[in-house]
């Protein structure tokens, strides 16, 4: 790990997108959301604002491709489809997806798509310094500021400058040619004291923090899971924006409607659907929409999961609570866990 | 510096009225993948199943990409010039031997306004007739036509984000968690923050469960629940009696009316007891603000319009309309289908409801367009139909609907279509309809085209080309500018979608301030935009009714045209699923959504099913006076005994099949929600 003193956000930005394809959180024309989308020009001026704004829809699909074709048949063979991905930079990362990004790469360990992806993506990853709303990172060891080794860079704003940290080798290899000067020592010790100061801001998560133990200890009836199973929609939006969720359907396309090829497509699925987990007898070990739910929040903070991944499945980023039409986002559910009895 | 073939497009999603927006993900000309926009006034990050899964529904493997000429039974390619001619030359000749009055078009309600627009105009002025038409003659005519009557305008009054302003939530006759369910889990939410929800329907929907009051009553029996509520209401001196005076008339006539209504009578017709009537007048009455939502359960009748009455009846005599969270709010089934209508794609009446018939707006029509308006009373969707059946209309256009799917009696509209000397339908897949066709032009998807939709709340959104069409297909304002030229008018040669709309906004008084530019901000404006109201308008009739007075009609209760008897002894309704919409075409091309339900289901209560020994997957004939089908059972007691209900998205189980053509007589509205059928086990051969 090495840190270094930069005054320009800028000079940094241009030197990776020698070599990358550049990519970073920005606006479309007449609208205040945020897309990670390619950037040209960059850097966005948005990361030297106290309160950063994540993007609703999170970097996931960058690395687990939200549809890719695996193989195709053309009658004869099969041909497996190794995706091409150009070298990128994900720029302006925030604490809480990288940390899913963590948590996928040890889901997707020995899957060559996902790896393929992963290999040729450097992170850039940004400190918040104020609570996002709805964010709730601090309360699932997630952020505010980002976790070392996470991220192939960090930055941390220090009025005008940066201190930036490089935390890999292929970031050490890239700021190289810059010859930045070492980041002063307080520098870094002002930031590991300052993070405590970041998460003081937080609203209150016991809310959170007492679900937990009610998941984990089961103390949640069927009856009441199923009461707010009526508030599942089966939208699949949780799922689709929440960076961990990683589960994944495949299904087989005809490619001219007439001959044997084909080819197969995997795509993003949803836990949350009836059929994610009916055999085809019928049978259907999940089949009411309380058990579904039950499930989704046991695998976003079951001490299971915990001990296998060494971290929550939820990254406390707020997403679902956003996108959920039925109301039952983490804020949401957890408030009515903790009132269950 | 690498460049990126990777670009996020802002756009609304095509599925349902409620108009959330929706960015696409695109990748190499392909949408890859949906992003729900937290900043949209309507659907604030949220999304349903179906726009989640739109991605799927623009794969081009299945798309028609070239016209398509029938030849011996079977379609082959052809060029766009062929395609012309042919129809021009059949056109012409049934114009010459039979009139204009032979020909008329479809209309889409999944199109844009440009495209609306362009093809009222092309019927009105190169076909030369009103029969023009849509699938709002399905779903909500009888709103437009009850509303008008009472109070001048045909629209929700309110905007969505009343329902958050509302105490209390009424559901009449609608289903919004499945069909329309942004609008539905903003409902949900509304509830949770502290909102009275009270849910009127045969069957226990997900708001009914959550619902504080659920009225489950008898199919078709809205007005004798209404009347019923309104004689409570006034037996206890309950009326807004400030509301009566001042904004409405007719009141004695009504009080008279549903003094005939007493709750005993109206518990044994409607089948809820006399205490939830009170319970639920009471309900009504105390609300400060009343959000009142409606839906298929309500125009989806004989008795449609009048049941539309009925509910303005109710709401005008609380006083509940006029005022931020109240109204009345019939939620619109298709993503354009209010802009459909407001293009007026409709016969009786020109963009923005300026009737045909009318002299004035003849000539006006007549100088912006610069050609004769035809005098003869246009046909409705199912009059063309009748006609063709009767020989006396010959050739027909269908823009991007479905009707073998999604109208009554599906071998009626067989019949018809096959009647017909010719058929062109244009589409972006080969649907049922288009099997039918002898010409088949394609047609360019959303995605693929600038142009505008219009909200149920009169919200008029921007949708932005984000990937080229594929193969030749192109936007249906071009094909018909350019069929229209070939057919001898040329006053549809517009340069872009922006043209179009320049256009219509002139000629529409409710869009006449609206533009491109400004539609960008603010995600859209609601009409009527004009020079009084250039921010457009969130709420309708708050000092006075579009008519002048708000006008109290009284109705009667009327039985469905056919009732369960000995020998179809169970009611049939139709229902939606979350997961598909209309006749699937583009729904069920998603792996999830396909997966989620079967190729066709009939929902039975398990009391029923226990007569008849029916299980969960039992194979079935259901059959009615008109047609049957086969398809299999799920047990669910959310439904009343007595009732089945089957889902019409599944060509496999087509329901339509077996729903009635009887029609409510003002607006032509078949009665889709209640005919008379038999069940049958199905055994191995």
């Amino acid at each position: 790990m090495k840190s270094y003193q930069l005054s320009s956000l800028d000079t940094l930005f241009k030197q990776l997108a020698t070599q990358h394809e550049m990519f970073e959180p920005q606006q479309l024309p007449g609208s205040s959301d945020l897309h990670w989308l390619p950037s040209q020009e960059g850097p966005a001026d948005q990361y030297s604002s106290a309160k950063k704004r994540l993007p609703l829809a999170p970097a996931k699909g960058f690395l687990f491709a939200e549809r890719e074709v695996l193989f195709h048949f053309d009658g004869k063979t099969f041909i497996k489809t190794v995706p091409k991905v150009k070298p990128q930079v994900l720029f302006g990362l925030q604490s809480c997806d990288l940390c899913a990004i963590a948590y996928q790469d040890q889901f997707f360990k020995g899957d060559s798509h996902y790896q393929t992806r992963r290999q040729a993506t450097l992170l850039v990853g940004f400190d918040c310094l104020t609570p996002c709303d709805g964010g709730c990172c601090s309360t699932v060891d997630a952020g505010p500021f980002v976790r070392n080794g996470s991220a192939d860079l960090i930055l941390h704003p220090k009025g005008d400058e940066w201190l930036l940290i490089s935390t890999s080798e292929q970031g050490d290899r890239l700021i190289q040619p810059l010859n930045l000067s070492s980041a002063p020592s307080h520098w870094l010790e002002q930031r590991h004291k300052g993070e405590a100061e970041v998460v003081k801001r937080f609203p209150s998560d016991q809310h959170i923090k007492s679900s937990i133990k009610k998941i984990n200890q089961a103390t949640i009836t069927a009856e009441q899971w199923q009461q707010l199973g009526l508030q599942c929609l089966t939208c699949s939006g949780c799922t689709n924006l929440c960076p961990t969720c990683s589960c994944f359907t495949t299904f087989d396309q005809n490619i001219d409607g007439e001959s044997a090829a084909f080819k197969r497509e995997r795509c993003w699925d949803s836990c949350l659907y009836e059929a994610f987990q009916r055999e085809s007898s019928g049978h259907n070990p999940s089949k009411e929409a309380g058990e579904r739910l039950q499930r989704y929040w046991f695998h976003k903070f079951s001490d299971h999961y915990a001990d296998e991944f060494n971290r929550y499945g939820c990254v406390g980023c707020g997403r679902c609570e956003q996108t959920c039409p039925g109301g039952i986002g983490i804020h949401s559910i957890m408030r009515r866990l903790e009132n269950a009895s | 510096m690498f460049s990126s073939s990777k670009k996020v497009i802002n756009t609304i999603c095509p599925y349902c009225g409620v108009g959330c927006g929706i960015a696409l993900q695109v990748e190499d000309d392909h949408v890859t993948g949906i992003e729900p926009l937290p900043q949209h006034p309507v659907s604030q990050g949220m999304l349903c199943a179906k726009g989640w899964s739109t991605a799927f529904a623009l794969d081009p493997h299945d798309r028609i990409k070239t016209p398509l000429i029938k030849e011996n039974g079977h379609f082959r390619p052809a060029s766009w010039h062929e395609a012309y001619q042919l129809i021009t030359e059949s056109f012409l000749a049934i114009k010459q031997e039979y009139g204009p009055h032979a020909l008329g078009l479809i209309a889409c309600a999944r199109a844009t306004n440009e495209d609306c627009y362009a093809a009222q105009k092309f019927t009105r002025t190169t076909l030369g007739t009103h029969n023009i038409d849509h699938c709002a003659r399905i779903c909500h005519s009888p709103s437009v036509a009850g509303l008008r009557q009472t109070l001048g305008s045909g629209a929700m009054t309110n905007s969505i984000e009343d329902i958050e302003k509302a105490d209390l939530l009424v559901i009449f006759g609608c289903d919004p968690t499945e069909n329309h369910s942004v609008l539905g889990g903003r409902m949900i939410q509304a509830q949770q923050a502290g909102a009275k929800l009270l849910v009127v329907d045969p069957r226990k929907t997900r708001l009914a469960k959550l619902a504080d009051l659920h009225l489950q009553l008898n199919l078709g029996t809205n007005i004798a629940l209404i009347n019923g509520l309104l004689n409570i209401i006034f037996s206890n001196g309950w009326e807004d009696k400030n509301f009566l005076e001042q904004r409405c008339e007719n009141v004695d006539a009504l009080r008279k009316k549903v003094a005939g209504y007493p709750p005993k009578r109206v518990a044994k017709i409607t089948g809820v007891p006399v205490k939830k009537l009170q319970a639920a007048a009471k309900l009504y009455s105390e609300a400060n603000r009343a959000f009142l939502a409606y839906g298929m359960g309500i125009t989806q009748y004989t008795s449609g319009t009048n049941n539309v009455i009925a509910i303005s009846n109710l709401t005008l005599v609380m006083g509940q309309i006029g005022r931020a969270g109240t109204g009345i709010n019939p939620l619109r089934g298709q993503n354009n289908v209010q802009g459909a209508c407001d293009m007026g794609a409709l016969p009786d009446v020109f963009p923005g409801y300026q009737e045909a018939l009318n002299p004035t707006n003849q000539d006006k029509f007549s100088q912006a367009w610069r050609c004769e308006i035809p005098q003869q009373k246009g046909l409705t969707s199912l009059g063309m139909t009748s006609e063709a059946l009767n020989g006396r209309f010959q050739g027909m256009i269908i823009m991007g609907e479905d009707p073998v799917i999604t109208d009554p009696d599906q071998n009626h509209v067989l019949r018809a279509l096959k009647a017909l000397d010719i058929l062109v339908v244009v589409e972006l897949v080969m649907t049922e309809t288009a099997k039918l066709a002898d010409i088949i032009l394609p047609a360019a998807a959303f995605a693929e085209k600038d142009g505008t939709f219009t909200n149920c709340e009169r919200r008029v959104q921007r949708v932005r080309a984000a990937i080229p069409p594929p193969g030749e297909a192109k936007t249906d304002w071009q094909i018909l500018g350019e069929l229209a030229k070939q057919l001898g008018y040329d006053g549809m040669q517009w340069p872009n979608a922006e043209a179009v709309f320049n256009e219509l906004a002139q000629l529409n008084p409710l869009y006449m301030g609206m533009s491109y530019d400004k539609l960008e901000q603010d995600n859209g404006l609601q009409w009527p935009c004009n020079e009084t109201n250039p921010t457009g308008t969130k709420l309708l009739h708050n000092n006075q009714f579009t008519r002048g007075k708000g006008r109290l009609i009284p109705v009667d209760h009327t039985d469905p045209a056919e009732m369960p008897d000995n020998d179809y002894p169970l009611y049939l309704t139709t229902t939606r699923l979350h997961y598909h919409y209309g006749c699937g075409s583009m729904t069920r091309k998603s792996p999830l959504l396909e997966r989620e339900t079967p190729n066709g289901v009939l929902f039975i209560h398990p009391d029923d099913a226990e007569k008849l020994h029916i299980h969960t997957g039992t194979p079935l004939r259901i059959s009615s006076r008109r047609g049957e089908v086969e398809t299999r059972a799920v047990l669910t007691d959310d439904l009343p005994v007595g009732t089945v209900a089957m889902p019409y998205h599944f060509k496999e189980a087509p329901s339509n099949q077996l729903t009635n053509t009887a029609q409510d007589p003002i607006t032509k509205m078949p009665e889709l929600k209640a005919c008379a059928v038999k069940i049958e086990v199905v055994t191995a051969p």
